[in-house]
């Protein structure tokens, strides 16, 4: 069943290479926090998904307004001489690799249970 | 079926995260060869890795300047030895009648009623030589050093002869020269024209602006000739004097 999201992150990058819009350079710093909480939303769906407790809209609208409030941030702090980048970086960054713990804990414990109900 | 509820939400976040990493790809690489994105060591490196490059660049067009100069300054004064090289030729060919010559002069003219022989027109080169005339030729036929005036004798007539070939009456001799001089050296009291009057012969003369002599038709070849160098003596090594 994940091979539908591989194929569909596969279409994306393909899109996303054969799109010739340039993001202005100067948006690029804000648009690595809206990707990096996009990243994040994504971790958190599939750890949802493994937890059983998976919701679309919530997954959906996580990944929109986060990805847009992260450079909404960034940008803020820019404007008013505060680096909330490193704070968005930060955050996200610490979300994500709790959201891979508890991904590789699920898949662990999944392979367990299926071991042992292989042996039984 | 439960499955297939949490497969198409994430399909459709996988194909946005997948586009928005290849556009933020695409303009890391973008900010990595634009230089005002550069960090403030990369560019303070660069400006000095490119100074340096200037430097050696201006060092090295001085170093070309000065042998462009060099090769000028040597192709100028061949150019000038060629040129110099021309002009002793022309000189060389102006005595040897190897080219057509130009300019004013006299011309004498000899017809066939006048009793002139061949002495008589050697005589008049000799003396036009010596008027100062700078070429000559008889009924265009170029006179240099080693060019014979002499006679041939047929049964009905006897005809002079120019380098083995008998003159046509009339007879035209070409001198360019000082054509004042010329004439001058010509008629003086007691000349070749004083002569040439008492056996009732009255060339023409008659001063012209615009001469022009033929080159000589027979070029010159020369088998025995070659150019004498006389043999360098050693130079005599002094002996110091002996003190008595």
């Amino acid at each position: 069943m994940w091979l539908l999201p591989v194929f569909g992150l596969i279409i994306g990058v393909i899109i996303g290479s054969t799109i010739t819009f340039q993001i202005p350079l100067i948006y690029v710093k804000y648009m690595s926090v809206a990707v990096l909480a996009s990243l994040d939303s994504v971790f958190g769906g599939i750890r949802s998904v493994l937890e059983d407790h998976f919701d679309g809209a919530v997954l959906l609208t996580g990944f929109f307004t986060n990805a847009l409030l992260a450079a909404l941030l960034a940008y803020l702090g820019d404007r008013l001489g505060v680096d909330l980048y490193y704070a968005a970086v930060f955050a996200f960054g610490v979300r994500i690799f709790q959201n891979l713990a508890a991904i590789r804990h699920k898949l662990i414990l999944q392979y367990r249970n299926r071991k042992l109900r292989s042996l039984r | 079926m439960a499955k297939t509820h949490w497969a198409i939400p994430i399909t459709f976040v996988f194909i946005l995260m997948g586009v928005l990493f290849s556009l933020q790809f695409q303009a890391q690489n973008q900010i990595s060869s634009e230089l005002s994105m550069q960090r403030t060591e990369n560019l303070i490196a660069m400006v000095r890795d490119l100074s340096e490059k200037r430097q050696k660049l201006a060092v090295e067009i001085v170093d070309l300047n000065g042998k462009l100069r060099a090769q000028t300054q040597s192709d100028q004064s061949e150019r000038e030895l060629y040129e110099n090289l021309v002009q002793e030729l022309v000189k060389i060919q102006t005595v040897t009648g190897d080219i057509a010559l130009q300019g004013s002069g006299l011309e004498i003219l000899i017809d066939r009623q006048m009793p002139v022989l061949y002495v008589d027109i050697i005589h008049i080169i000799n003396e036009l030589w010596a008027a100062g005339a700078e070429a000559i030729a008889i009924n265009d036929m170029r006179i240099t050093q080693n060019i014979s005036v002499f006679y041939t004798e047929t049964n009905q007539r006897m005809f002079i002869t120019v380098d083995n070939k008998s003159l046509e009456y009339p007879i035209i001799i070409k001198a360019i020269g000082d054509n004042n001089n010329l004439e001058k050296g010509l008629t003086i009291p007691g000349g070749i024209m004083d002569n040439l009057a008492l056996y009732r012969a009255y060339p023409i003369l008659t001063k012209a602006d615009d001469l022009t002599i033929p080159a000589k038709s027979r070029k010159s070849m020369f088998f025995f000739l070659n150019e004498y160098k006389p043999e360098e003596k050693p130079a005599a090594t002094e002996k110091p004097a002996q003190q008595t």
